[in-house]
């Protein structure tokens, strides 16, 4: 299993984070995600794997300061 | 300010004014972002107003004490301090001599004198050595940080108003003030206001850990985002990334800052103001011994660090104290190193020049050497100290330089430096910054994900009303008194499946609610946009008053819109190759390099131009880049004065 903004999401082996974005609703705004602590952007998505366990955030529009 | 200067002041006349604000909602204790100042004046740089943003007491204390607004007009004989002190109901001024110019021991000795036994009732407002020596002088206004005993600091950076500050001979303004509560502000409805400040902030509380994390690393983490997507300055603008900028991101500032709250006004739950103590310093005036350092935020890692080609994030950390110390702004100084940098690479200035520095990128020690020099007002620092427009004039006329390809590279727009943003693959963000009213600053419109990265505006119609909306609304924040970052930097978890994310409508609702019970005047989201459509159409015809605020100053240096060399055109070859092939129809076979740069160029200049006329149509204005009578009269800003300007302008 996986946690997934607080929800719970099941694991498939060799997940990546674009296949997880492509499951879920209204994505296309995400530009980053936190996976475990740690920043991915949106050019890795494809190639980061997410690992059983994991806890990942989806960040939001990136702003700006 | 516009009933203070005429037409043809300078920033250097007595009758400019420095005015700062808080707003109605400024001096809000626990609600985020509730305690910004908001600074003005007419600047070195530009010749028209500058608005700055800044956290600290200042304001908030200044309000408290009966005055919504300061206005500082004149030029006094001799050094002098003004004291408005709340507690005592009393204003003093004091001419002081023989006060050093460093702006952290001036603030802490300013605090220590005027209120030792409570240091957290003072909040001071200074400059450093080098805005006197040079055009890019930030305003330090502090707070004093009861946990680790010593003042901090937020600048008022952008566009030289520590310059204008130190030139009117203001050693410090000091505000004094004692206990504040929720009602200090004197809110209409305090109920509504516990209310609704209660939910923003529990929900930045609960969110921001999973989100951005701002309140344990700042703007840090905007770094390797940035970097990922292109989009981190690298050696004046030329690229967008870098292998090393992970050593200058949050991974390497959260174990570098020290813990501990951060907020830059009371119980703000964003608190990402940061520092690091015991720093020391391996340069100047401070080296060997311990210093605190507040910050770096992420402009100025970026435009000290990466657009300078250094990735050392203790180098960054001795610029920003230096900055700050010598009262200079960071992202100016930084753009503007940048500049003199490539011009060193590129052989338009040489060891000549530059009193035999070599000033090539990656240099750390010269690069600190040229803020002494403007400390000390000496040396080829000097030069660099009067801001890339400037710079680029001298180094035409005296070093002989070739003034077309400074005009490409120089990153300056209506004579303020660019802050840190590539916006070579966002048209959208392009208009961002030229079409800002001060000058490129990103605080005005910040669309470069929406645009580059989520296409979210494909249309110029689609960017054209982005580049309404969002001027509109950043605005209302400078207006109010707030920061902007509790808005949209950190969202509602259902946020994105609402029918305009990016607008980010909850929080929104949270700001009308927090200016009805403030103010106990009811509004709407909806009314929010026309209070500051009213200003920021005023301060664009205030541009117009001073010679300026017409389509040919929203101009932009070719390099913010595509490649300027053919190494950067190489370096991002497929995807210009791409967009002449695809997006322009272009049959590049055959086609040098040089070639490709020409034509690229040419359907880039040519959407922008068409751009401005999407803009300028939707914000109500000629196209000319004025505002028509129509919208003047619909604001409610048709003053006789303001009708006489148009009238002089051609527009009735």
């Amino acid at each position: 299993m996986i946690t997934v903004d607080d929800k719970k999401m099941e694991w498939k082996n060799d997940m990546s984070v674009r296949d997880l974005l492509n499951q879920l609703p209204h994505t296309n705004f995400c530009a980053a995600v936190r996976l475990n602590g740690k920043l991915v952007s949106s050019p890795f998505f494809e190639t980061t794997k997410i690992p059983d366990n994991a806890v990942i955030y989806l960040l939001p529009l990136i702003a700006g300061g | 300010m516009w009933n203070s200067v005429s037409g043809d002041t300078k920033w250097n006349d007595p009758e400019n004014a420095i005015c700062i604000a808080s707003g109605p909602l400024g001096g809000t204790p626990g609600y985020p972002g509730g305690g910004k100042s908001i600074v003005t004046t007419i600047s070195p740089l530009t010749g028209i107003p500058i608005d700055s943003n800044v956290g600290g007491y200042f304001g908030p204390y200044k309000k408290f004490a009966g005055f919504d607004v300061l206005e500082l007009t004149g030029k006094s004989d001799s050094e002098v301090i003004i004291l408005i002190d709340g507690i005592e109901s009393t204003i003093k001024i004091y001419e002081v001599s023989g006060l050093t110019d460093d702006s952290y021991e001036l603030s802490m000795a300013l605090t220590d004198y005027f209120d030792k036994e409570k240091p957290v009732n003072i909040s001071v407002v200074s400059t450093g050595s080098a805005a006197k020596n040079t055009e890019l002088g930030c305003l330090n206004f502090t707070w004093f940080d009861a946990k680790r005993k010593r003042v901090r600091y937020k600048q008022a950076g952008r566009g030289g108003i520590g310059t204008v500050f130190a030139h009117k001979n203001i050693k410090a303004v000091v505000a004094r003030w004692s206990t504040v509560s929720m009602k200090t502000n004197q809110p209409a409805d305090l109920d509504a206001l516990k209310n609704v400040t209660k939910l923003h902030a529990g929900e930045i509380n609960t969110l921001d850990p999973k989100q951005n994390r701002m309140a344990l690393v700042g703007t840090t983490h905007l770094v390797p985002i940035m970097n990922d997507h292109d989009c981190l300055p690298v050696n004046n603008f030329r690229y967008g990334m870098h292998p090393e900028s992970k050593v200058i991101g949050e991974e390497v500032y959260e174990h570098i800052f020290d813990k501990g709250f951060d907020g830059c006004w009371r119980g703000c739950a964003v608190a990402c103001a940061h520092g690091v103590k015991d720093f020391v310093p391996f340069t100047g005036p401070y080296k060997g011994q311990k210093v605190f350092v507040d910050g770096p935020e992420y402009e100025t890692v970026a435009g000290c660090g990466s657009n300078l080609g250094v990735f050392d994030p203790f180098f960054i950390l001795e610029m920003n104290f230096y900055c700050d110390t010598y009262g200079l702004d960071t992202i100016s100084i930084g753009t503007g190193i940048a500049f003199v940098m490539e011009c060193f690479e590129m052989g338009l200035i040489t060891k000549e020049h530059t009193g035999g520095m070599d000033l090539s990128f990656g240099n750390r020690l010269n690069a600190l050497e040229l803020l002494h020099q403007m400390a000390r007002g000496e040396g080829f620092g000097v030069i660099v100290g009067k801001g890339i427009r400037k710079m680029k004039e001298i180094f035409a006329s005296d070093f002989g330089a070739d003034a077309a390809i400074m005009q490409d590279i120089g990153m300056e727009s209506k004579g303020l430096e660019f802050s840190e943003y590539m916006t070579k693959e966002s048209l959208a963000q392009q208009g961002g910054y030229g079409m800002a009213l001060k000058g490129p600053q990103h605080d005005e419109a910040w669309l470069i994900f929406l645009d580059m990265v989520h296409n979210f505006m494909p249309t110029f119609e689609n960017k054209a009303e982005a580049l309404h909306w969002f001027p509109m609304f950043r605005t209302w924040f400078g207006l109010c008194g707030l920061c902007k970052l509790p808005w949209n930097d950190i969202v509602p978890e259902d946020n994105r499946e609402t029918k305009e994310p990016a607008k980010v409508i909850k929080h929104v609702g949270w700001y009308a609610d927090f200016f009805s019970s403030v103010t106990g005047r009811k509004v709407k989201p909806e009314d929010l946009i026309p209070m500051s459509e009213a200003v920021y159409n005023f301060q664009r015809l205030f541009n117009l008053k001073m010679g300026y605020g017409t389509r040919e100053h929203d101009t932009l240096p070719y390099r913010s819109m595509g490649p300027v060399t053919v190494d950067e055109y190489l370096s991002r070859q497929e995807r210009y190759d791409t967009a002449l092939t695809e997006k322009h129809g272009v049959d590049i076979s055959g086609m040098t390099v040089e070639e490709k740069v020409a034509q690229l160029r040419k359907f880039r200049e040519e959407q922008y131009e068409l751009l401005k006329d999407a803009v300028y149509e939707r914000r109500g204005w000629t196209p000319n880049g004025i505002p028509t009578v129509a919208t003047v009269k619909r604001l409610g800003i048709d003053f006789p004065d303001v009708m006489e300007l148009l009238k002089s302008h051609g527009v009735e």
